[in-house]
């Protein structure tokens, strides 16, 4: 069942990335309703499917940071009204999805082990921070490309497409800092949950390095946009450098650690 | 001869600007014009009068009453000139396809632009008390009908002209343009309108920079901003969000020398220049700086003519929408030529009813109230479900623009009255 309803919601995040890449092929722009409903049904599919599954291992994790990403999109797009971010977001979520189906989904066969409170909270705060830090790194993308088409004077599908610069820094701020205290609590439960239900630390090196490495990475992200007040052009590229880090990092990781096979 | 609906009027393809300003109603003209006209032979009356047309929504109007709009209309053009060869009159469906591609903004000077809706609007509040039931309904569902075309439709995408081109590219750079600081450079007409079209779009104007103060004083009172000389301006550089150059100086006056000191204390915001000068008031080298965008005059046509171009492509779609609205307008209006035939035969079949039942009631005396009250109930439910069928039957028709020989066909039957 749950192998089904990700299915369906592949689907649905594939009709939602057509519908955002419409305007780049010469369609028309789709009614907002059309672009809003979409994912949004989708969402439902997909939160279906990922009730059913024990909230450990990499296709899990995968899924849910598609849901979160698919979720920070709708919400985007109902607020600040930022169709474009659907332009990443859509088929970010969509391979996602595609790529847990491929390692398999299983359902719950052990709901002790796979739903403990605390284990789940730990893992859907984290994954949280990871997809706002990649809507960062998405609204980032975005600023750059409407900056540089406002720059040169090219007046083209970006410059009516994409939203307004102030909006996509604003949609950078509000991500980086709504990210960093999700991560910090992800990280905290973490903690919490090995010494109360493990008897310590038992995870792979590897995974906590990656967990503080992307945690410090969030940190100063957010300490140089709040706290320095950087914003703009500067913000947006410390973004996607700081994206583009965390994704490095967990590739080599993973390619490279030891016991990896565990490793997220 | 009277007819449903008629529209008379002149509007921007028709006339010339210095006749159609003399046409234009001030809001204060309108219940005395519309009276006249009304007075002359119509049901009803709604002037919508803008800038680019004045045209007079007429129901039930007789020939009388368009001769009337034509007289009212020479008398403002004085010197015994007759207005009749600059306008147009347009009967029925025509008239009411005229205020829906008026309310589309497809007959605007600039296609799809959104200001008529709103002048539509109030034209028809502002004559609601002589408007009557036929034009209420036409222009509450032209309103629908313009919302429809705008959201069916990319007609009113982008920005169509320079003054919008401006507001739309500081839109893109600022989002919401509300309590945004604009500085002025230049005292003309030009700049006085781009910053007429940046207050209309929330920005505050809070300083006017020119080479001579007095005239910087009385562009800014108008604007509610300060006045400064250019010399003093270019601190003010450091806090403003949007700035519209457009001064008559013959060479560039905004340089990066005299400029970029206050752009470094911005702290990355961005800033919109807009110059609006020919020749040019902004050196190019100013749009390198960082976070400043630097639009001319031919930018901002490009904007415009790229949504001219997109919004032309969306014609044959919007046309559509108001082809099939004003046969919905339509469909409804044939019904109301029903209205009154229905309404008197039922009335006629409910004084046989009556008649009929008096007469049984005085045969049979000994029926008691609560008899009588039964069978009278017996008789009006046999009654209305005699007349249920011919009655939906007849509302079909009308509504499909067949209930004319139906109801030719009830009046000849039950000889009903012909006047309504």
């Amino acid at each position: 069942m749950p192998y089904h309803l990700h299915l369906i919601a592949l689907a649905l995040y594939g009709v939602a990335t057509a519908l955002a890449l419409a305007p780049f092929a010469g369609w028309r722009t789709a009614p907002r309703g059309l672009v809003l409903a979409v994912p949004s049904a989708g969402a439902a599919f997909h939160v279906a499917g990922l009730t059913q599954l024990p909230s450990v291992g990499l296709a899990f994790a995968l899924s849910l940071l598609a849901f979160f990403i698919v979720f920070l999109q709708v919400v985007s797009e109902r607020v600040l009204r930022a169709s474009a971010v659907a332009l990443f977001t859509a088929p970010l979520a969509a391979g996602l999805v595609g790529l847990a189906l491929l390692l398999g989904l299983a359902p719950v066969t052990e709901p002790a082990a796979g739903r403990n409170l605390w284990l789940v909270a730990h893992v859907a705060l984290s994954v949280l921070g990871l997809a706002l830090l990649a809507l960062a790194f998405i609204a980032s993308a975005l600023y750059l490309l409407q900056f540089r088409e406002l720059k040169s004077k090219r007046f083209g599908q970006v410059f009516q497409v994409f939203p307004p610069l102030e909006r996509l820094d604003q949609m950078n701020r509000s991500a980086l800092v709504a990210g960093f205290p999700a991560l910090t609590l992800g990280v905290l439960l973490a903690i919490g949950y090995a010494v109360r239900f493990a008897g310590g630390f038992h995870v792979d090196s590897a995974q906590v390095v990656w967990g503080l490495f992307t945690w410090a990475v969030l940190g100063a992200a957010v300490w140089l946009r709040v706290g320095r007040r950087w914003t703009g052009r500067r913000a947006a590229v410390l973004s996607i450098a700081g994206f583009t880090a965390v994704l490095l990092v967990y590739l080599a990781l993973k390619l490279t650690a030891p016991g990896s096979e565990r490793f997220l | 001869m009277s007819l449903a609906l008629t529209v008379v009027g002149v509007n921007h393809r028709t006339a010339p600007l210095e006749v159609r300003e003399r046409f234009a109603h001030g809001a204060h003209e309108v219940p005395v014009a519309l009276g006249r006209v009304v007075a002359a032979g119509a049901s009803g009356g709604v002037l919508l009068s803008t800038c680019n047309r004045t045209e007079f929504y007429l129901s039930d109007a007789s020939d009388a009453a368009a001769d009337a709009v034509w007289a009212l209309l020479g008398e403002r053009l004085g010197d015994g000139r007759a207005a009749r060869p600059y306008g147009y009159l347009r009967r029925d469906r025509e008239a009411a396809r005229q205020l829906y591609r008026v309310a589309s903004g497809l007959d605007s000077m600039i296609l799809g632009e959104s200001q008529i809706q709103g002048q539509v609007r109030d034209a028809w509040e502002l004559s609601r008390g002589v408007a009557g039931p036929v034009l209420h309904r036409l222009f509450q569902s032209a309103l629908l009908v313009g919302a429809r075309v705008r959201s069916e439709t990319a007609i009113g995408r982008g920005a169509a002209s320079a003054a919008s081109a401006a507001v739309s590219l500081a839109g893109k750079i600022f989002g919401e343009l509300r309590d945004r600081r604009a500085l002025i450079l230049g005292a003309g007409d030009m700049a006085e309108l781009a910053a007429a079209c940046l207050v209309d779009a929330g920005v505050r104007v809070t300083l006017v920079a020119n080479r001579t103060q007095e005239r910087a004083r009385a562009v800014a009172d108008r604007l509610g901003a300060a006045a400064q000389t250019l010399d003093e301006a270019w601190e003010h550089f450091a806090g403003a969000d949007i700035v519209i150059a457009s001064t008559a100086a013959p060479h560039a006056v905004v340089t990066w020398a005299r400029i970029a000191p206050a752009v470094a204390r911005r702290g990355g915001r961005p800033l919109c220049i807009l110059d609006l000068a020919v020749p040019r008031d902004v050196e190019p080298a100013v749009g390198q700086l960082e976070n400043v965008f630097l639009y001319d005059l031919d930018d901002l046509q490009a904007v415009a003519g790229q949504a001219s171009v997109e919004r032309r492509a969306e014609i044959p779609r919007a046309e559509q929408i108001v082809d099939e609205e004003v046969e919905n307008f339509w469909a409804w209006h044939d019904t109301l030529a029903v209205v009154p035939v229905l309404k008197e035969f039922r009335g006629r079949m409910e004084a046989v009813r009556a008649a009929e039942l008096q007469r049984v009631f005085k045969h049979l005396q000994h029926l008691s109230p609560e008899d009588r009250e039964r069978l009278a109930r017996f008789s009006e439910s046999l009654l209305n479900k005699f007349l249920h069928e011919p009655t939906l039957a007849l509302k079909r028709e009308a509504e499909a623009g067949d209930g004319y020989l139906l109801v030719e066909a009830l009046r000849k039957l039950f000889h009903l009255e012909r006047g309504e």
